[in-house]
């Protein structure tokens, strides 16, 4: 297929689609509904290290979470939620929350949405005892 | 010799199938609430990969298909190109893509290539396009050497692997529950493929098939889809980025970061290449094997069920 068809024909149907999942309302990030939720979404990523203590955000978008081998964020990938140890993390103040950056080129940056209270507490929290 | 066979390149002719199934698909989900799920940048990623591996295919193709000349040069073998050869050399190259698939899942370095296909927690027709950038890197054209040798022309493998491809697409959907009884037993299905997105220990390493499903059969890989236990799609370890460069080059990136560790042997350096992913050289991760052992330990009633038979 020539290239002047095949690559328009990529691009504007990428977009479209996208445009279309956007317009759906397809793009709302994950809930962690309570703690439960939370900590199943953890254990999803870390099944033998069971949570000691789950902190929801104001929001529900993300969770501090510590365990017997550190502490951890679960924090929403799209639809879904993924979860990392915060071993050797980064953690700057932003105007809307936090961002964490991790050595970890498959998670490196993490942005959460947090009230100022939580925004001051949570570094403090998110420190790792190990 | 047949030196100048040419076929049309059927995977780029699919891509207003692919866009058109897509959106039938997304309408489907919308309307019916049900068989499937769609994100926004899931999607957009999906796509993305997709794109990219076409244009790796146009920019690196030249590497495998002058390999493949090379081979064609040599062999005194010559099968012609009737209907009859292109179907044998279909089924001789879905047997290929079963084992490339399962190199691809076995072993580290091909699975650094093909885990991004596993990357998305989402199972719908953009899954199927997420596709890798970097399989030249693998070598795995080997794999399609003994079918050049044998006298397939090498436009015709490279045409059947196309037409394997387009066929995977249509079953990388949760919209179809079950084909009919003889349909399942022979092809590739939707059922058989969410087995093989499956993270559940129970799914780890099984039905690599493309077309027809009777090689895991044969090769006792099959496992099939339990009503009971719903497939949960992804990676043992999921992605933390949406970005199209990491999910393509991530498990490249960690390999090359296993093998500078400090202190290790040059044998520990080269099985952190070709071990299965997941094999360190302390112990201190688990590949399929040990996270079927370990569902064992927890869930023994699981002992003997599909899955967990050896």
């Amino acid at each position: 297929m020539p290239l002047v068809i095949l690559l328009p024909m990529v691009f504007f149907g990428i977009a479209g689609i996208a445009v279309l999942l956007h317009l759906l309302g397809l793009s709302r990030p994950a809930l962690l509904g309570n703690q439960a939720e939370a900590r199943a979404a953890w254990l999803d990523e870390f099944g033998e290290d069971t949570p000691t203590r789950v902190i929801l955000s104001h929001d529900h978008r993300a969770a501090l979470i510590e365990t017997p081998l550190g502490n951890g964020i679960v924090w929403p990938m799209g639809a879904d939620t993924t979860a990392r140890y915060l071993t050797g993390a980064q953690i700057t103040r932003t105007a809307t929350g936090l961002r964490i950056d991790l050595p970890d080129y498959t998670a490196p940056r993490i942005h959460l949405t947090l009230d100022a209270a939580e925004a001051d507490l949570w570094p403090t929290l998110l420190k790792d005892p190990a | 010799m047949t030196d100048m066979l040419r076929y049309p390149e059927v995977t780029q002719l699919a891509v207003p199938f692919f866009i058109a199934a897509i959106l039938i698909e997304l309408v489907w989900i919308v309307i019916k609430g049900k068989g499937g799920r769609y994100e926004t940048r899931d999607a957009l990623t999906s796509l993305i990969m997709g794109a990219g591996n076409v244009a790796s295919s146009i920019l690196l193709g030249f590497i495998a298909y002058g390999f493949f000349m090379l081979l064609w040069r040599i062999t005194p073998l010559d099968l012609g190109a009737s209907v009859g050869v292109i179907v044998l050399c279909f089924v001789l190259d879905d047997l290929r893509y079963y084992w490339v698939h399962r190199f691809g899942h076995r072993i580290r370095w091909v699975w650094a290539s093909h885990v991004n296909h596993h990357s998305s927690q989402h199972y719908n027709l953009t899954t199927a396009l997420r596709q890798t950038w970097t399989g030249t890197f693998t070598f795995m054209m080997i794999i399609r050497a003994p079918l050049i040798v044998l006298g397939f022309h090498p436009a015709m493998v490279l045409f059947c692997g196309g037409l394997n491809l387009i066929y995977q697409f249509w079953i990388h959907t949760e919209a179809i529950g079950r084909m009919p009884k003889w349909f399942e037993a022979v092809m590739n299905t939707p059922s058989h493929h969410r087995v093989h997105h499956g993270r559940n220990a129970r799914y780890l390493d099984a039905n690599y098939a493309g077309v027809f499903i009777i090689w895991d059969k044969m090769f006792g890989t099959y496992v099939p889809e339990l009503d009971s236990e719903k497939p949960d799609y992804g990676l043992v370890h999921n992605l933390g980025t949406f970005n199209p460069v990491r999910v393509a080059f991530h498990e490249w990136v960690g390999i090359w970061r296993d093998v500078r560790q400090p202190g290790l042997s040059w044998r520990d350096r080269w099985m952190y290449c070709v071990m299965p992913p997941g094999w360190s050289h302390n112990g201190s991760r688990d590949t399929s094997e040990g996270i079927k052992r370990k569902h064992l330990v927890q869930h023994p009633e699981d002992a003997g069920t599909p899955g967990f038979e050896q």
